[in-house]
């Protein structure tokens, strides 16, 4: 029984959890609460006067050909910057981890690019792509005699630069992670699979990959939330959600709507529906991820 | 000795503009011991109005707030505002409006009454690059004055090769805002908004049609080079890269200080054959927030006539290129012979004051979503440069997406 182990104490347990609970109360639930409540209304900017319109807001989302299509560009930028992050940041954490001269201004190089803040960075791809004074379009303007570079006008290319960006922007970050997990990586296993004839190839898919699971399912979860939430600044600085809404990202979307054109309603819905959708990812990659991670040798 | 009386201001002057506005600030508070004007910069102007939103119903907003010119109708209907015109009658006090440019205080009046006061006014004008004219062959003092031969000069300057596009412009939307009022072309119904609130919009006819596919032919011949939104395309005019530029003559002292070539400024290019109208006002004002003490309500508009000082207003003028809003001023800068040492600084004054200002299409667009259907626009925009939709298709689809902004803001503030 649980009274038994705080034996005549009955409320102390409750007191000791207080502060936890008004905190998360004050500061999750109720707003929580309140912007599912928000999303069933559509308010005047000021607040002043607010009409109950049940599921309109969602109803207009779900038939929004433009939320739709913010809803694809979130999940392909998210795949980009997941699974080629990822898969660089593991490459280089790999040569990173020999034993080479020097490596140690390496690994600082590479992993700086974590401590740059996002409006720097945004500041610098942006101004490395600007269509008439960028580098990069120069030269591809002189490399292959006059094509214009234009990322604000073409959607594709703005949705890749900006993965690209938030990408780089994140290398730094998993390759830390990766580095470290790589150095768990016990080195008798690696002699023992050579010694069974074992190529650094295979021994890699069949001992390190395996054995860096639990890093791997986690920077999984970490990079889905920052393709999700926090690259908002980044999109900010560089595009704003444009050329189009080429580069409009849910979370944008929701600030732009609540935000600036101070519509609580749909803001209110847009961010209730991320709240689900995220929910359900995260239960079942934190399901697989523990099933399938190796955590102990 | 008593406390001064503070008077919070909220503003979104950044860059070059805050120095100026601060130092206009300190003028006042060292003329006026009795109050002391706290100016706070809130972010940019939307980022300002969210504050001020989240802020006034907890009774911690401002005494003062600048806000857009888009955010004109927002903050009428707000409830949360003190009309500017009703305050020298609240402190006993007469004050004639009429000294102000007519043009400027007609945008902030709803039935002939202003409810903000101007504090920093632009117009859209052209710049262009005398240089580059006249390397392509260009007589450097024949600026384009249609959109026909902004076409021609345009292919001549690209056939020359001196550079790679020739034009771009700041603001798209409101560059379009502006090439329908220039033309005396409504934007919405009821009067773009100013005769009671638009229903829906009205530009997505021939004469629009006509200027999105000016545009999009202009972009695909390489002429037109899509810069984004703002101020974003000014470095590639200041740089030389592109020969000119349509963008706020708030620009205008920027350009000049950054560009090492002759700059040239001139109206807006017409359409030729279509009536005439005015270039509208964009820009910021101040407003005040309802429910003040007497004594804070005197320092607000005891602030508010120091503003319109002529040496202020000068002052204002000549650091930013904002226009000055008294006529006393502009009469002053006129016989100190400041026109006349750079004339671009007088291009844009010319054009406001020789259109008409006797219609609501030649006044300004007044609409309560203005904001997010401005963003319709330039995505719409962007589409139809992109190829993505036809010019046709991509117009008609902000006008409808507008048209559903405006029905909601309707069925929350009408009757």
């Amino acid at each position: 029984m649980n009274e038994d182990k705080f034996p005549g104490h009955k409320i102390l347990p409750y007191i000791l959890i207080a502060p936890s609970l008004i905190v998360i109360f004050v500061f999750l639930i109720i707003p929580f609460a309140q912007s599912i409540r928000e999303s069933f209304y559509t308010s005047t900017a000021f607040g002043t006067h607010s009409i109950f319109v049940g599921l309109r807001n969602y109803m207009r989302l779900f038939a929004s050909q433009e939320y739709r299509s913010s809803v694809v560009t979130t999940f392909k930028f998210s795949a980009f910057v997941i699974i080629i992050g990822l898969a660089i940041s593991l490459g280089i954490a790999q040569l990173l981890n020999q034993k080479i001269k020097g490596v140690g201004f390496y690994q600082i190089a590479l992993i700086w690019t974590y401590a740059i803040s996002p409006t720097v960075a945004g500041v610098i791809w942006a101004s490395m792509f600007a269509p008439a004074t960028g580098l990069i379009p120069y030269i591809v303007s002189k490399v292959s005699g006059g094509y214009s570079l234009n990322w604000m006008t073409n959607g594709d290319l703005a949705l890749f630069i900006v993965a690209a960006a938030a990408t780089w922007k994140m290398l730094g970050y998993n390759i830390v992670f990766f580095l470290a997990g790589l150095q768990n990586v016990p080195d008798e296993f690696l002699e023992a699979a050579q010694i069974d004839g074992a190529g650094s190839w295979k021994a890699f898919w069949r001992i390190t990959f395996p054995l860096l699971s639990p890093t791997t399912s986690f920077l999984l979860f970490v990079n889905m939330l920052y393709a999700f939430f926090q690259v908002f600044g980044l999109i900010d600085i560089m595009t704003k959600g444009g050329p189009g809404n080429a580069t409009e990202l849910l979370i944008y979307k929701l600030y732009r709507d609540g935000f600036i054109h101070l519509n609580t309603g749909s803001a209110s819905a847009q961010s209730f529906i991320i709240f689900f959708v995220i929910s359900i990812v995260a239960i079942f990659q934190l399901r697989i991820a523990t099933r399938k991670s190796i955590y102990s040798r | 000795m008593a406390e001064p009386v503070n008077i919070t201001f909220w503003h979104a002057m950044s860059g070059s503009r805050l120095g100026v506005l601060e130092s206009i600030v300190d003028g006042f508070n060292e003329a006026n011991p009795d109050y002391e004007v706290v100016p706070l910069f809130t972010g940019s102007y939307a980022e300002t109005l969210t504050k001020y939103v989240a802020a006034y119903p907890t009774k911690t907003g401002p005494n003062i707030v600048q806000s857009y010119e888009v955010g004109t109708q927002t903050m009428i209907d707000s409830g949360a505002i003190t009309p500017v015109y009703e305050i020298p009658g609240m402190l006993g006090e007469t004050w004639d409006w009429a000294q102000y440019v007519i043009p400027i205080t007609n945008y902030y009046s709803v039935e002939g009454n202003l409810w903000s006061m101007p504090f920093n006014s632009s117009t859209a004008m052209l710049y262009y690059n005398k240089d580059i004219f006249e390397e392509a062959g260009l007589d450097p003092n024949k600026p384009p004055s249609t959109w026909k031969e902004m076409e021609e000069y345009g292919q001549q300057i690209l056939d020359s090769g001196v550079v790679d596009h020739v034009y771009s412009t700041g603001w798209p939307d409101w560059i379009f805002e502006q090439a329908l009022a220039i033309h005396n072309h409504l934007y919405a119904d009821n009067d773009n908004g100013r005769s009671g609130l638009a229903t829906k919009v009205v530009f997505d006819d021939d004469f629009g049609h006509m200027i999105f596919d000016t545009w999009t032919r202009l972009h695909d011949k390489g002429i037109y080079i899509f810069g984004g939104s703002e101020y974003a395309p000014n470095t590639a005019f200041n740089s030389g890269q592109i020969a000119m530029l349509i963008q706020s003559t708030s620009s205008l002292a920027g350009i000049i200080n950054s560009a090492d070539f002759r700059v040239g400024t001139s109206f807006y290019p017409r359409f030729e054959g279509y009536p005439v109208g005015n270039s509208v006002i964009g820009g910021g004002s101040l407003w005040v927030t309802k429910g003040q003490s007497e004594e804070e309500l005197r320092g607000v508009w005891e602030f508010f006539k120091y503003l319109s000082r002529e040496d202020v207003a000068i002052q204002w003028h000549k650091g930013t290129g904002y226009f000055p809003v008294s006529l006393g001023a502009l009469k002053t800068l006129l016989d100190e012979g400041w026109f006349s040492q750079d004339q671009a600084y007088l291009t844009a004054f010319l054009q406001i004051l020789s259109g008409r200002r006797d219609t609501a299409a030649a006044t300004g667009v007044r609409l309560g979503p203005f904001v997010a259907m401005r963003e319709d626009f330039v995505s719409s925009l962007e589409k139809a440069l992109a190829g993505q939709l036809s010019p046709e298709d991509a117009l008609n689809e902000a006008a409808e997406k507008m048209n559903l902004k405006l029905q909601d803001y309707l069925e929350l503030h009408g009757q």
